[in-house]
């Protein structure tokens, strides 16, 4: 069975949740979602049931993520993160998985700390590179099933991750 | 350079350490003599080395350690430096092996250590005796509960003689398995940050910062409907902080109260619990859903979900790993739900953790201020016992770990220089 989705049209939904997210329109984001969605930030191939991610949210998660960056004074984000997700290499592919269809991209995303540069922690800009996979539903009206991003150092020591990848 | 001596002030109703102990680099180089030099240091895991042939770097300080399990089954601790020029032998963090190659002249080592051949031997005398050229083992090692431990000092008390004090908390942490074993994950969480280590230290058994750093994750649980803020805030009122020898400390919470911990008295385990009563009877079975933070100096943190390990990389630069657990024994819905539990809390992604180091980085700018020379420890101190065990007890928001801990650094900073290590070939 064949999908309807165009590259063009993965890359306005991709450009979109971008936008969204540098943006702070966070609620907006949520939107993009089903209520059976995952966001999954793994630290290496294993099963996400016995072994640790960065991030494997559910819906619920997600919308705690969201409320704690918006409503509460979460010191890892005050000061706050300024974001630039650039996205390419989006690719649409063949094969649907759980009818759902693969959309593969790169995302690089540049973050920096606002506030006093002065001071440890801030004003220093950084890059976090990852291999994204999106599953997407709901045709025409596409939303995100799954969003996995494979970070190029997932392994790796972070320093403050806590703002929306 | 400035004396660790001055250091420390520890007096009935005072207690501070000076800025200098964490933005000297001077200091930092005689903690790597004089602490991580010495000392027991936590290195690794047995479960991370299941079979032999397994392997994993480390470090003790910032000298590179090699841990492998050899042929026979032991547990081998070995400086990473190839006998000839000295070339790291391993480059990758963690594997399965028969032997390591020195990428650069090629010698070749058995997973115990011992040279197994030299490329083009000829270069060398016919009696040159290959055995005293082995990968060199760290003078002492030694395990307890899967915990590995080395020491780079050949003399001092035995690990089971240093544990003396603590031991009894290791053994509440790792009998939270009805089978008395804890197992690592694979992977871990790790993060990094522009500052001290001690700022870690510091904070690891800090009772005090739980209402303030994490009320955003307070609020998280409250939206949940898990627990409100006022009934939170009464909640970590309640418990011990605890102050050992060798530096050791802990927050005791017998009856729960950790931000963002997994509640082991939740009366849905009722099947756990019935596991841990089998195993140890049902008075010891309470006492172990209770949640301990426990840090064993200078490097050690045993929380419930996870082994933590700080990581020293310079005065203001420090990697810190978090290996969350999994219990031996239990069902594999309780160890997930576990792990869901941590990643909530902990990781650099999690709602509770980054703020922590958001504070780490807070006091590595504030400490810039040198008009000002001392941190305060002194909270608690009017009030603190002592008790039968010489253990300092405190209310759980009172600084009896941190002075532990300070106590330690300053013993070790200021003994008798020590003799040069013995130091082979």
């Amino acid at each position: 069975m064949t999908q309807s989705l165009t590259r063009a049209d993965a890359e306005a939904l991709l450009f979109r949740e971008a936008r969204l997210l540098d943006e702070r329109r966070f609620d907006e984001w949520l939107a993009m979602f089903t209520d059976d969605c995952v966001y999954w930030v793994p630290t290496n191939d294993g099963d996400p049931n016995s072994e640790p991610s960065l991030i494997y949210d559910d819906r619920g998660r997600m919308e705690e993520r969201v409320y704690r960056l918006v409503e509460t004074r979460a010191y890892s984000q005050r000061p706050r993160s300024r974001t630039q997700h650039n996205i390419s290499n989006v690719e649409v592919l063949d094969e649907l998985v759980d009818g759902a269809v693969d959309v593969r991209s790169n995302l690089l995303l540049v973050e920096l700390r606002e506030g006093d540069p002065a001071q440890a922690g801030l004003g220093n800009q950084r890059l976090l590179a990852a291999r994204c996979q999106y599953l997407l539903v709901n045709p025409p009206d596409w939303r995100i099933k799954r969003k996995k991003l494979n970070l190029i150092d997932a392994d790796l020591a972070h320093h403050n991750l806590s703002f929306i990848l | 350079m400035i004396d660790p001596a001055q250091l420390v002030i520890d007096q009935d109703k005072d207690f501070r350490v000076h800025t200098s102990a964490y933005l000297d680099p001077d200091i930092f180089d005689l903690e790597m003599d004089r602490i991580y030099g010495q000392t027991w240091v936590y290195v690794g895991n047995e479960s991370e080395l299941p079979e032999p042939g397994s392997f994993r770097t480390s470090a003790i300080g910032t000298q590179p350690v090699l841990l492998t399990r050899g042929d026979d089954g032991t547990i081998n601790v070995l400086f990473n430096r190839c006998r000839h020029r000295g070339s790291v032998v391993c480059r990758e963090e963690h594997g399965h092996a028969t032997h390591f190659q020195c990428p650069y002249h090629g010698w070749v080592y058995r997973t115990n250590g011992a040279l197994m051949r030299i490329a083009q031997p000829d270069g060398y005398p016919d009696d040159f005796d290959k055995e005293a050229f082995g990968l060199v083992h760290v003078p002492r090692m030694a395990t307890y509960r899967g915990l590995i431990f080395a020491s780079l000092s050949a003399c001092g008390e035995s690990l089971e003689d240093r544990l003396h004090d603590v031991k009894k908390y290791v053994d509440m942490w790792a009998d939270k398995s009805p089978v008395g074993r804890i197992t690592l994950t694979q992977g871990m969480h790790r993060y990094s940050y522009p500052g001290n280590w001690k700022l870690q230290m510091d904070n690891g058994v800090d009772g005090y910062h739980g209402n303030y750093v994490h009320e955003s994750f307070v609020k998280v649980t409250e939206r949940a409907g898990e627990i409100s803020y006022n009934e939170f805030t009464q909640l970590r009122k309640t418990g011990y902080v605890r102050g050992l020898s060798h530096g050791d400390g802990l927050i005791d919470r017998p009856y729960g109260g950790m931000a963002g911990q997994f509640d082991y008295g939740d009366p849905s385990l009722a099947a756990y619990h019935e596991q841990l009563r089998a195993a140890y009877g049902p008075e010891r079975a309470q006492v172990l859903q209770g949640q301990q933070n426990l840090f064993v100096f200078p490097n050690l943190f045993l929380f419930e979900s996870h082994v933590r390990v700080i990581r020293p990389v310079d005065i203001r630069e420090t990697v810190v790993e978090m290996h969350p657990t999994m219990l031996d024994g239990v069902s594999d819905e309780l160890n997930t739900a576990r792990l869901r539990t941590h990643e909530r809390f902990f990781g650099p992604a999690g709602f509770g953790a980054p703020d922590d180091v958001e504070m780490f980085v807070n006091v590595q700018s504030g400490l810039q201020a040198r008009g000002v020379d001392w941190l305060l420890m002194s909270r608690g101190l009017h009030r603190e016992t002592r008790s039968e065990d010489g253990e300092f007890v405190g209310a759980s928001t009172d600084e009896a770990p941190q002075r532990s801990a300070y106590r330690e650094w300053l013993r070790l900073m200021t003994a008798a220089v020590p003799s040069p290590p013995v130091s082979v070939g």
